[in-house]
């Protein structure tokens, strides 16, 4: 199972690097919105997690374009959020996201979470 | 070195890159520019600093910031002016941020109360705007006017002597209707009716119930009654509803609602106690184990056409389903598979090539030890290199030409190996000279000076290591020019000059160096005042007279402190002599020049490369020393060299009518040559600033290239040595430290 | 990522059993016995000589090449105002660490490992100066007095001006 990550922080990118390779998935990175829809349109991933607050474009962007091309409809997106940015997390839900992970998440619930949105 | 350390090493890192792009935007904002890209910058590396340090459970630095990641919200969406007392505020905010990393960084903590002060302000700005900000995020709950749907709450009811359950709104009557007499524990009904955004967002109802059967016995019926007939049918509409039972004795209401989290407003839903269980068997028909397909995109149109055959399909779902499998039908049960290709396998869809590996990588983070490790091999090979060449004589050359010409390959392979990998090793000097505008400011607010830093060249890239061992000698040489340097306002205008003082702070490449120089149009040194110092502590003898440049280069001497009373900034009983000897560890020089009344440069030269190192190897004593080859003019046997005495006593050499200092080095390190003078060597060197100094050494070995080992890792600091290497032979040598033999050679006449 | 939820328990549960007891590796300079904490010594290796260092005290016998880096050596006997060892290939540099640096002792010979009580550990009598700086304490060991070696102590101020 293939995972993209998107993040502009690169201590998340790392811990979910290791949580998530651990846990037997293959992980993709990318620090911004624009290089994650640069991986998507090249590669296939099975489930994408993004951060919101990005240079170049924003993770509400991000989910925004990825499902206004039509291609990914069933892809599920995990925006990453922290406690007290409810309406961030909202925003992103809005724009097509289909879940979310609450950081410093939890790497047994990050897992869970994922099963939760992929078969 | 464990997982978190490494993380926490990426944070603290990542932490640094931040705080440094903090600067730099507040120099922007500062100079005017306020548009919404910098501002939006500024949020979000307060944003990734709190971020990161939420996972490592740093909470004063989280606190801290998400103050002031607040204000910096209400700054970026206007709901705050950016006015100059708001950027004082935020620029001080970035220091205290940077204070708690560092805290963070060392295990410890800034103290107790440290930024409440400014947080206070944070709060009082932001709960100015309060009215407004009701209006934006009320609550932090669902802000509705971003969905376009009705939200219907979770309906539980958990009464034991409750009445009946209403059905949800929109959902047939029929058996889950009836008038329950009492609340059966752990037998639950859940009414599930997606809305086409759950769709829309790549919510998949199966895995919903996936994860509902994990808590308990799980029975599903789809409800396809509402689909429309064939003229009105929406193709991507969403017509099919489930009714689930869920046998879970310990299971609370909670749980199930969490299942549903994700969907929560993108669907009608309800949860509720059983009455009483349904019919312990159910019938072979509620049975058929299978989930329906959704009839929303993405799924193809001829799938839809078989809409009539869904009625009553039912999937009983074993609580031990493994987590990640399709889920098998429970055994003993004719089924009809065809269904299940609506299920895609997820390994199906990992078709393409295999080449995805390579996907978005255009750098890596690499861990600096292992660079060390490559720089220090690379060493290694290009010494043992030009020890190869140097074996070869006109005979080997004769005789072995194919050997002489691979090794030429070799050596120039070598080269661009080595400048490969030091290129790896460069940075830019920004990662340093970004500190300093805090610097300058703090500097400014406690002497009560106005002084302004001008930076150039930040881009110029230099090792590593060399930058990391900038950082002390630039702030020491900025507080010295703020300290002693710049004068008060007051006096400054009384002199004609502008009230604003100013710090220069340049890098740029010369040659095989980078010259740094830090220049302030102050005062000027005071040389009577140093020189009277210098008499005092002993630093020089009563009776010397050195030069203007000698005076000032004393301001280095170890020792050394022009400030009256030790302040509060340059003091702490370190002086430039740390400059010195910083600079020297790693290799490089410090030049001072002064003119009364128009201020100081300082000029640091500094090696491009730690790696390497030219120089010639000599016998002092027994002992081999190396001298670095940059620094050396010539040399003359000593049979030759005309020797004379200064009119102290002291021994000169003349060199082409110039009379130069003469150290005998064995005498200098009590090495005990015992060698005949006639037959030692003179080493005529240039020290800083084009004076020379002839060195006398026992025997001249050769030349060669040899790696820098600092002694001071696992010793101390050695006047005239400026660090070790090791030979071809596993022998250490040591680096004669030419400029440090000058001085101290002076201080020594002091005695 | 364990170690997340871990990350308090840093740095105990260690050395349970070792609370009340040391271990001593234990070398002699002519009669005299010395001995340091066994997790402090590196290495253990046969004296090879070393590249003196100028300006420095007597017992800094110089420094060594340990694998790349650079190591300062020094005469315990020296160091003890006894006189410069004459050092042959029997004799023993042990390398330790003292904070974060690494330094070679040089010994006449590297005799045992002791085990010995935190209890038994005796303060250094008053009399001799360098004895009461160079010591933490005595242990008797097989009817043996047993220096304990103050590292710090040991390699502090060895510059001439120093």
């Amino acid at each position: 199972m293939r995972v993209l990550t998107v993040d502009d922080s690169r201590t998340i990118l790392a811990m979910l690097h290791h949580t998530l390779s651990n846990a037997g998935f293959e992980v993709l990175q990318a620090e911004d919105g624009q290089k994650g829809l640069d991986v998507l349109a090249r590669e296939q991933v099975d489930v994408v997690i993004t951060d919101i607050n990005m240079p170049v474009m924003d993770g509400i962007e991000f989910i925004r374009k990825v499902r206004a091309s039509g291609e990914h409809n069933s892809l599920p997106i995990l925006i990453l959020t922290t406690e007290t940015s409810q309406d961030k997390r909202d925003q992103g839900r809005a724009a097509g996201g289909t879940g979310w992970i609450v950081k410093p998440f939890d790497p047994e619930k990050l897992i869970s979470v994922i099963h939760r949105v992929v078969h | 070195m464990s997982d978190l350390d490494d993380f926490k090493a990426t944070y603290f890192d990542e932490c640094s890159e931040l705080l440094t792009e903090l600067e730099e935007q507040f120099a922007a904002i500062e100079a005017g520019d306020r548009s919404s890209e910098r501002l939006n910058a500024v949020f979000r590396a307060i944003h990734s600093i709190k971020g990161g340090g939420g996972a490592f459970g740093f909470s004063e630095l989280v606190a801290f910031a998400h103050a002031y990641e607040t204000l910096l919200d209400h700054v970026r969406d206007g709901r705050i002016e950016l006015s100059e007392p708001v950027t004082t505020l935020c620029i001080r905010a970035n220091d205290i941020v940077a204070d708690f990393v560092n805290a963070a960084k060392a295990g410890a903590s800034p103290g107790p109360g440290y930024g409440d002060d400014e947080r206070r302000q944070f709060d009082a700005l932001t709960s100015g705007n309060a009215v407004e900000r009701r209006d934006a995020d009320e609550d932090d709950g669902e802000p509705i006017e971003d969905f376009d749907i009705d939200f219907v709450p979770v309906m539980v009811n958990l009464d034991a002597g409750g009445g009946p359950v209403p059905p949800a709104s929109g959902l047939p009557e029929d058996a889950f209707g009836t008038a329950p007499l009492s609340v059966e524990k752990g037998h639950w009904e859940i009414r599930f009716a997606p809305h086409r955004e759950l769709y829309a967002r790549a919510n998949d109802p199966l895995l919903l119930f996936r994860e509902l059967a994990s808590l308990g016995e799980l029975t599903v019926v789809a409800k396809v009654g509402d689909i429309p007939p064939l003229a009105d049918f929406e193709p991507f509409g969403v017509y099919c509803s489930w009714e689930l039972t869920l046998v879970a004795p310990d299971v609370s209401v909670e749980a199930i609602a969490e299942v549903f989290e994700f969907v929560e407003g993108n669907c009608d839903l309800s949860i509720a106690q059983l009455a009483h269980p349904r019919g312990e068997e159910p019938t072979l028909a509620d049975l058929a184990a299978l989930v329906a397909p959704p009839p929303v995109p993405p799924r193809p149109a001829p799938e839809m056409s078989a809409a009539p055959s869904f009625a009553e399909l039912a999937e009983t779902v074993k609580r031990e389903m493994p987590a990640r499998a399709t889920p098998a039908p429970p055994p003993g049960l004719a089924l009809d598979p065809a269904p299940l290709v609506a299920l895609e396998d997820p390994e199906d869809r990992r078709s393409g090539p295999e080449d995805r590996r390579s996907a978005g990588v255009q750098s890596i983070r690499v861990d600096l030890d292992k660079v060390d490790r490559v720089v220090n091999m690379v060493g290694e090979l290009v010494i043992t290199q030009s020890m190869l060449t140097q074996q070869m004589d006109d005979t080997l050359r004769a005789r072995y030409q194919e050997l002489v010409r691979g090794l030429e390959v070799l050596a120039q392979t070598t080269r661009g190996l080595q400048d490969a990998v030091m290129a790896i090793r460069a940075q830019p000097v920004k990662s340093v000279f970004s500190r300093m505008p805090r610097l300058v400011r703090e500097l400014a607010q406690r002497t009560g000076k106005k002084i302004r830093l001008e930076t150039t060249g930040e881009a110029t890239e230099i090792d590593k290591t060399v930058i990391e061992q900038l950082s002390d000698p630039l702030t020491h040489m900025i507080r010295n020019s703020a300290d002693h340097g710049i004068e008060m306002p007051e006096k400054r205008r009384d002199l004609g000059k502008p009230e604003t003082g100013t710090i220069r702070l340049s890098a740029e490449q010369a040659g095989g160096n980078i010259l740094i120089v830090v220049e302030d149009d102050g005062a000027g040194i005071n040389r009577e005042r140093v020189l009277q110092v210098a008499r005092s502590k002993g630093i020089i003898a009563a009776d010397a007279t050195p030069t203007d440049e000698q005076i000032d280069q004393l301001i280095f001497a170890p020792g050394f402190s022009t400030a009256e009373t030790v302040s509060d900034i340059s003091g702490r009983g370190v002086g430039m002599d740390v400059v010195l000897s910083n600079i020297k560890k790693i290799g490089g020089s410090v030049n001072v020049k002064s003119r009364a009344g128009q201020g100081t440069r300082m000029t640091l030269r500094l090696p491009l490369t730690l790696a390497v190192l030219d120089v010639m190897l000599v016998k002092v004593g027994s002992s081999p020393y190396v001298l670095p080859l940059s620094s050396i003019v010539e040399t003359i046997q000593c049979s030759r060299a005309e020797f004379g005495r200064a009119p102290s006593g002291a021994k000169v050499l003349r060199v082409r009518g110039e009379y130069v200092q003469v150290v005998d080095l064995a005498e200098r390190f009590q090495m005990h040559g015992g060698a005949e003078l006639a037959n030692r060597f003179v080493v005529l060197c240039e020290a800083e600033g084009g004076v020379k100094v002839a060195l006398i050494v026992d025997d001249i070995i050769g030349q060669q290239q040899v790696v820098i080992k600092s002694l001071e890792e696992n010793f101390e600091s050695i006047d005239g040595i400026a660090g070790g290497t090791i030979l071809g032979d596993g022998n250490v040598a040591l680096i004669v430290d030419v400029q440090g033999l000058r001085t101290s050679q002076l201080h020594k006449n002091a005695a | 990522m364990e170690n997340l939820a871990l990350r308090d328990d840093y740095g105990v549960g260690t050395q349970a059993n070792s609370h009340n007891s040391l271990q001593l590796i234990a070398f002699s300079i002519g009669e005299q016995t010395y001995g340091v904490e066994i997790t402090t010594v590196r290495e253990i290796r046969a004296w090879n000589g070393a590249t003196p260092l100028p300006n420095t005290r007597d017992y800094v016998r110089g420094v060594i090449n340990l694998r790349g880096t650079i190591v300062p050596i020094f005469d315990l006997r020296a160091r003890f105002g006894e006189g410069q060892t004459s050092p042959t290939k029997n004799h023993v540099v042990v390398v330790m660490s003292v904070g974060d640096k690494w330094v070679g002792i040089l010994v006449d010979a590297v005799s045992d490992i002791l085990t010995v009580g935190k209890d038994e550990i005796h303060s250094v009598p008053e009399g001799n100066s360098l004895d009461t700086e160079l010591l933490n304490g005595i242990v008797t060991h097989d009817n043996r007095m047993v220096g304990l070696i103050d590292l710090h102590a040991v390699v502090n101020g060895a510059k001439m001006d120093g």
